[in-house]
């Protein structure tokens, strides 16, 4: 029987991941914070401990926790960071 | 791994799920191919498919490309890969089977690496937990874990390049299979039966649209909205064709950025999509505003709901469990869809309200949690009853989360809306009296969960449930006899709009 499916099948291939770095120290390290609740005292621990292993931080905060990212501050943890670290949280 | 007799691989070229044909010589001009010849039926080439999915992201990144070669129709390849999570090139073989006769398999799933010269390099045939993890080494030039699960080993199912002649004419003569039961097989369902989308079907919903025209990308998972798609999401839900043109503006209004869908989508709060219906397309196609208006009962409020997250959950891939992170869900979220009694209700209707002419034929989406019955039977001024509709909403979200930071509609029955007729009450003047009415102190809301307005307050200040009146929004509907209203529960921090889209006839 030939039936229409609802499902979109073109099949996407996965972007490969990014190489992973050997080490912390003199990294620069993207905190993101998705504006959710408790998402700040997270990425506070989290920036504490990376700095304990010798990574720089810088912070970020998104518009909303409920839509995507813009571009503007994907192109900023691109352009500034060796690595990212969203904080989800609630 | 045993020793290979044939040194070149064979070429092939087979159809791809993506479109178009593809040949072997194109999968390896960057790179080294794992094939793995599978089959949908054969458990073990499902378990392979899971497994080595996993896999795929690492293989790409080391340039290796994944090909799955099914002995299966395009669409069943398509739709075994999706089930196990595998994300790789995917081609069907046709029968009589003759890629799997070169490759000389005798039973799926086989698992065949092909280098970049064209060479065959090792084959495992079946589940091999340890072959396999060397055979992708020797593809990787470095190791990569192959799980370590149970089993370890499990063998395949016959090639169905194998069979005979009489075998296969039974499998081209069909199963035989229930096609309802084929819609639970192929995961075209929200778990109740369905309408099988067949061509003719899909076409007659089309009414000569153009099947390939788009309204843009459904989210969370971002399948393309063709029409012929929403028209396949409409046929599974039950729609006739000409409840079409509401499904396709609900659809336009679902995907309009400002609704937020994407968070909808995925949020783990119970949240549905609720179309509201005015205008004169309400009689032309049965849509029902009076008794039983919330459903069930009427085919049209039915299915228009339904299609409308069919498309959400298999277009767009936000099914509950998978991409659909919901704790719990709600039973609307199969689907509501109601009219608004323009009719009875002494008000404006709510497109005309939302700028449109009473003429207009209008498709009203808002983010909501399922309905709340409102009882009263016994207020006999507009005051009294205003705030016993304004009350049964305190709780939402929360008994505490004040102010709720987003709408609520209000589904007003035609015997309470007769009461607010008789005392000449405009909305504004209902919306203003429910918004006063429904106020707390805040030292009362400070416990369990509360919001960072109330933390701040101090425990004398009144705290009203909603930031304004026009956070209350009311339609109208409902049987002529019977006290019960309803408030939809709210739909929190996503930042979503109430969207409007005509209803266009034209093709």
């Amino acid at each position: 029987m030939d039936y229409v499916s609802p499902f979109d099948e073109r099949r996407r291939t996965p972007e490969p991941l990014a190489p992973r770095p050997d080490e912390l120290r003199g990294a620069r390290v993207a905190l993101l914070d998705i504006n959710k609740r408790c998402g700040d005292q997270f990425l506070d621990r989290v920036e504490a401990l990376l700095g304990d292993h010798g990574a720089h931080t810088f912070r970020l905060v998104k518009e909303t926790f409920s839509k995507p990212a813009g571009p503007e501050i994907i192109r900023r943890i691109a352009d500034r960071g060796d690595l990212a670290v969203e904080g989800l949280a609630d | 791994m045993s020793d290979e007799v044939v040194t070149a691989a064979p070429e092939f070229e087979l159809e791809s799920v993506a479109g178009g044909a593809m040949r072997l010589s194109d999968l390896r001009s960057d790179g080294p191919v794992l094939v793995l010849f599978v089959a949908e039926e054969c458990p073990t080439s499902a378990l392979t498919l899971r497994r080595l999915g996993r896999l795929v992201p690492s293989l790409a990144a080391a340039g290796v490309t994944v090909a799955a070669v099914f002995e299966d129709p395009l669409e069943v390849a398509a739709r075994t890969a999706r089930r196990a999570g595998f994300a790789a090139t995917l081609l069907a073989e046709p029968p009589p089977y003759d890629v799997s006769r070169a490759y000389e398999l005798s039973s799926v799933p086989t698992t065949v690496l092909v280098g970049r010269d064209g060479n065959l390099i090792g084959r495992v045939v079946g589940w091999d937990a340890g072959a396999l993890e060397e055979l992708i080494e020797e593809a990787c030039g470095a190791p990569v874990a192959v799980t370590q699960e149970s089993p370890m080993r499990k063998p395949g199912c016959a090639a169905k390049s194998t069979y005979d002649a009489q075998t296969l004419r039974l499998l081209d003569a069909g199963s035989g299979q229930d096609e309802l039961e084929e819609m639970f097989e192929r995961g075209w369902t929200d778990g109740l039966p369905v309408i099988p989308p067949t061509r003719e079907r899909v076409e007659a919903m089309l009414g000569g649209r153009d099947p390939a025209a788009s309204l843009g990308e459904v989210p969370p998972g971002m399948g393309e909205a063709t029409l012929e798609r929403v028209a396949a999401c409409a046929v599974l839900a039950g729609c006739r064709p000409d409840y079409f043109p509401v499904v396709l503006a609900a659809a336009e209004a679902a995907l309009e950025p400002a609704f937020n869908l994407g968070g909808q989508a995925v949020t783990t709060q119970p949240v549905g999509q609720l179309v509201i219906v005015n205008g004169p397309v309400r009689d032309t196609i049965g849509l029902n505003g009076a008794m039983g208006a919330l459903g069930p009962g009427w085919r049209a409020n039915m299915t228009i709901g339904r299609a409308v997250r069919l498309l959400v959950s298999l277009t767009g891939g936000g099914f509950p469990g998978r991409l659909d992170r919901a704790a719990l869900g709600q039973p609307g979220k199969v689907g509501v869809c109601v009219a608004e009694d323009e009719e009875r209700s002494p008000w404006e209707p709510l497109h005309v309200e939302r700028g449109f002419d009473r003429e207009q034929s209008v498709v009203t989406l808002v983010a909501c949690d399922a309905p709340l019955s409102i009882s009263d039977h016994r207020s006999r001024s507009p005051e009294e009853l205003a705030a016993v509709l304004g009350w049964a909403a305190a709780g939402a979200w929360s008994t505490n989360w004040w102010p709720l930071g987003t709408r609520s509609v209000f589904v007003i029955c035609p015997e309470h809306a007769e009461l607010f007729r008789k005392h000449r009450w405009d909305k504004r003047r209902l919306r203003e009296a429910m918004f006063t009415a429904v106020r707390r102190p805040a030292g009362e809301l400070r416990w369990g969960e509360t919001t960072p307005h109330v933390e701040r307050a101090r425990d004398e200040e009144p705290v009203t449930k909603w930031t304004s009146p026009d956070d209350i929004v009311l339609i109208v509907a409902g049987g002529e006899a019977g006290r019960f209203s309803a408030v939809f529960g709210p739909c929190l921090g996503m930042n979503d709009e109430i969207i409007s889209r005509e209803v266009r006839w034209t093709t």
